[in-house]
C-alpha cells in the first residue's frame, strides 16, 4: 500500500517537478512569475493531442514536435508581449503573463468547446507486478522520461560553457551584461524552454488523464506549491518540492480524506509561507520592516 | 502640481459626483427589463471593480482572493437569507462584514513579512480553497447546484424587481463608492500609497505598514463583499462557477481599462466592460480571448487607463488624495 502510493506520488510528483522548474527557469532568468503558464502546460497537452489524434503522428515525435513549438511560442510571447511592458511596474508583467494564459485557454475552449478529450495511451506495456506492488507502464514512462530529462538539464547547466553562461545571467543579469552576454538573447531561451518544459508537463500528462481547457489552473497551483516547498527560485528546490508535493497529495489522501488531494496543494503553500517562507533550499522570502 | 483644480474645477467635480447618481434616478425611466438588468450588473461590477482597483492600484499588490470575497458575499447573503430567515437588505452590510473577514484571512501572511508573488500566490490558494469550500460543504451552499435565493418582499413590492433592485443597488454603490473616496483621501489612504511606493520608506515613518495591507484588503473584501450579497439578489442563484476563472480575468480588465488605482476608472472600466460580454457569452472561449486581449492591449497602449485620458483632458478629473479647503 504504502510502496503503491509513493510510486504513484512519485509519478504525479514528476510532472509537478517539471511544471515548478519551468516556471522557476523563467523566474530567474527574467524575475517574471509566470501566472499563466498553466496554460502553457494546457497547450502541450492539446498540441501533442493534434498531432497524436488527428495528425496521427506517433507519440514520441509528436510530442518533440509540440516542444519545438511550445519554445517557439514561449520565445514569441517574450518578445511580443513581455518586452513591451519589461520597463513597467511589476504587476503589469504579471497581468500580462495570465492575460497571455486566458488566451490560450480562450482559444482551446473555441476550438473544443465544452468536450472533453481522452487520449490514447501512449505507452502501452504490461504491468510490473513485484510482491503487491503494480507499476503500470505510464509510471515507468513518466518517471524515466524525467529523470532522463532532469539529468540532462542539470548536466548542460553544471558541465557546460552555455549552462555556466546561464548560470551568470541567473546571478547578476547586469554583470552579465557588463561581460558582454547578450542577455535579451537569455531571456528569450528561458521563455522558449520554459514554456517547453512546462508543455512537456502536459504532454506526459495527457495519456493518463481527461483534457480539457481548464486543466492548467491547477498545474499552475501545484507549481507554485512545489516551488514554495522547495524554495522560490531554487532549481532543485522545485524539482524536490514537485516529487514530495506528488507524494504528500497520495499519502494524504488515501490516509485522511481522497477529497484532500485536491487542496494539499493549497495547504501546502499557506503552512510553508507561515511556517518556513523560505522554503527547504529558498533565499529569504521575507521582508523585514 | 500644475494639474491641480482650480477652486471652481473643485466645485464643478463636487457637482459632478452628485449629478451622475441624481441623473440615474431617472433611469429607470428609460429602459426596458432586459437593460434594467444590465445596468443593475453594472452597478455590481462597479463594486467589484472599485474593491480590486484599491488592491492592486492603491496598494500595487498584485492579489487573485476578490474573486474570493465576492463568492463570500454572495454566499453568505444566501445562507443568511435562506437558512436564517434574515431579510436580504440586512445580508448585505453582513456579506461585507464576512467579505472583510476574508480579506483579512487571504492577507494575514501579510504579517509574517509576506509579500508580492508570495502573497499573489497565497491569495491564489485562498480563492481556490474557497471554491473548493462552495463544492464540497454541500449542505450549507447546496454544492454544485448552487443555492436558491427565497422570495421575498420590500415596501410591499417583490425583490424580484429589476427597478426596486436598482434603486437599492444604486444606494449601495453611491454609498461604498463615496466611502473609499473618502476614505483613500484620509491618512490611511495616503499611508496605502506609500505602501506601494515604498515600503521601507514607508515604515520608517511610524506606519505599521503590515496592518496597512490587511486594512486594504479588509476594506476591499468588504466593498466586494456588499456586491456579492447584491449579485445574489440580482441573479437570484447562487452559483460556485459564477466566482471562477472568467470573473477573475473579467476583474483584470475592468480595473486595467479604467485605470489602476483610480475610482473613477474603477466605475468607467465597470460600466464599459459589462455590457459588452453579454453578447459574446454565446460562443464558447470568445470571453476569455476577449478580455486576455483587452489585458494585453491596455497594457501596452495605455497602462495608464481611461482615468489617464480624461485627466488630461481636464484636471476636473484628478484624483485628489488630501482635503480641500484646509
Amino acid at each position: 500500500m504504502l510502496m503503491q502510493l509513493t510510486l504513484g506520488g512519485l509519478s504525479q510528483g514528476m510532472i509537478y517537478a517539471l511544471v515548478a522548474l519551468s516556471l522557476t527557469v523563467v523566474y530567474r532568468s527574467t524575475t517574471v512569475v509566470n501566472f499563466g503558464h498553466g496554460d502553457f502546460v494546457m497547450a502541450g497537452a492539446f498540441l501533442s493531442y493534434v498531432l497524436v489524434v488527428l495528425a496521427g503522428i506517433a507519440f514520441l515525435p509528436a510530442a518533440a514536435l509540440a516542444m519545438i513549438a511550445m519554445f517557439a511560442l514561449g520565445v514569441l510571447f517574450n518578445r511580443g508581449l513581455i518586452r513591451p511592458v519589461k520597463g513597467g511596474p511589476h504587476i503589469g508583467l504579471a497581468l500580462m503573463c495570465i492575460a497571455a494564459g486566458y488566451l490560450l485557454r480562450g482559444i482551446a475552449r473555441m476550438v473544443w468547446g465544452r468536450e472533453v478529450l481522452p487520449m490514447p495511451p501512449a505507452f502501452d506495456m504490461e504491468p510490473i507486478f513485484i510482491g503487491n506492488l503494480v507499476i503500470t507502464g505510464d509510471a515507468v514512462f513518466i518517471i524515466g522520461t524525467v529523470l532522463v530529462l532532469l539529468l540532462v538539464f542539470f548536466g548542460l547547466l553544471a558541465l557546460t560553457d552555455l549552462g555556466k553562461m546561464v548560470q551568470a545571467v541567473y546571478q547578476s543579469p547586469r554583470g552579465a551584461r557588463l561581460i558582454g552576454l547578450n542577455v535579451e538573447r537569455f531571456d528569450d531561451f528561458a521563455w522558449g524552454v520554459g514554456a517547453a518544459l512546462g508543455a512537456l508537463g502536459g504532454i506526459l500528462v495527457a495519456p493518463v488523464s481527461l483534457l480539457h481547457p481548464d486543466l492548467g489552473a491547477s498545474f499552475l497551483i501545484k507549481g507554485f506549491a512545489a516551488m514554495t516547498l522547495g524554495g522560490f527560485g531554487s532549481l532543485g528546490g522545485a524539482v524536490l518540492g514537485g516529487v514530495l508535493l506528488g507524494i504528500a497529495e497520495q499519502y494524504a489522501g488515501a490516509y485522511i480524506d481522497s477529497a484532500l488531494i485536491e487542496i494539499t496543494a493549497y495547504l501546502v503553500i499557506v503552512l510553508v509561507l507561515f511556517i518556513r517562507p523560505q522554503g527547504l533550499f529558498g533565499r529569504k522570502a521575507v521582508v523585514k520592516v | 502640481m500644475s494639474n491641480m483644480p482650480t477652486p471652481r474645477q473643485q466645485s464643478l467635480r463636487t457637482v459632478l459626483f452628485w449629478a451622475v447618481p441624481a441623473a440615474l434616478l431617472f433611469l429607470p425611466l428609460a429602459t426596458n427589463a432586459y437593460t434594467q438588468f444590465i445596468v443593475n450588473g453594472m452597478l455590481i461590477s462597479v463594486l467589484v471593480t472599485l474593491g480590486f482597483s484599491l488592491v492592486i492600484g492603491n496598494l500595487g499588490q498584485l492579489a487573485f482572493a476578490n474573486t474570493a470575497f465576492f463568492g463570500i458575499g454572495a454566499y453568505a447573503s444566501a445562507i443568511l437569507s435562506a437558512k436564517l430567515g434574515i431579510p436580504w437588505i440586512l445580508t448585505v452590510p453582513l456579506a461585507g462584514a464576512f467579505g472583510a473577514l476574508g480579506g483579512f484571512l487571504a492577507s494575514v501572511a501579510a504579517l509574517r513579512g509576506i509579500r508580492s508573488y508570495y502573497l499573489a500566490i497565497i491569495t491564489l490558494a485562498f480563492g481556490e480553497l474557497m471554491r473548493w469550500a462552495y463544492l464540497h460543504a454541500k449542505p450549507l451552499t447546496g454544492g454544485t447546484d448552487g443555492m436558491p435565493m427565497p422570495r421575498e418582499t420590500m415596501f410591499g413590492i417583490s425583490l424580484s424587481d429589476d427597478t426596486l433592485k436598482f434603486y437599492i443597488f444604486l444606494a449601495v454603490t453611491v454609498l461604498l463608492v463615496k466611502g473609499t473616496l473618502n476614505l483613500m483621501r484620509s491618512r490611511f489612504g495616503r499611508a496605502v500609497m506609500a505602501v506601494r511606493e515604498n515600503e521601507i520608506a514607508t515604515a520608517s515613518l511610524a506606519i505599521p505598514t503590515a496592518r496597512v495591507i490587511l486594512a486594504t484588503f479588509a476594506w476591499s473584501g468588504l466593498v466586494v463583499g456588499c456586491a456579492g450579497a447584491l449579485f445574489a439578489r440580482h441573479v437570484g442563484h447562487v452559483f460556485p462557477e459564477s466566482f471562477g476563472m472568467l470573473q477573475l480575468i473579467a476583474s483584470f480588465a475592468m480595473v486595467l481599462v479604467g485605470g489602476l488605482g483610480s475610482v473613477l476608472g474603477a466605475v468607467l472600466g465597470a460600466v464599459l466592460l459589462t455590457a459588452l460580454p453579454e453578447y459574446l457569452r454565446a460562443f464558447p472561449g470568445m470571453e476569455e480571448l476577449f478580455f486576455g486581449l483587452i489585458v494585453a492591449a491596455v497594457l501596452v497602449a495605455m497602462p495608464r487607463g481611461l482615468a489617464s485620458l480624461l485627466r488630461r483632458l481636464s484636471p476636473v478629473f484628478t484624483e485628489r488624495y488630501y482635503r480641500e479647503g484646509a
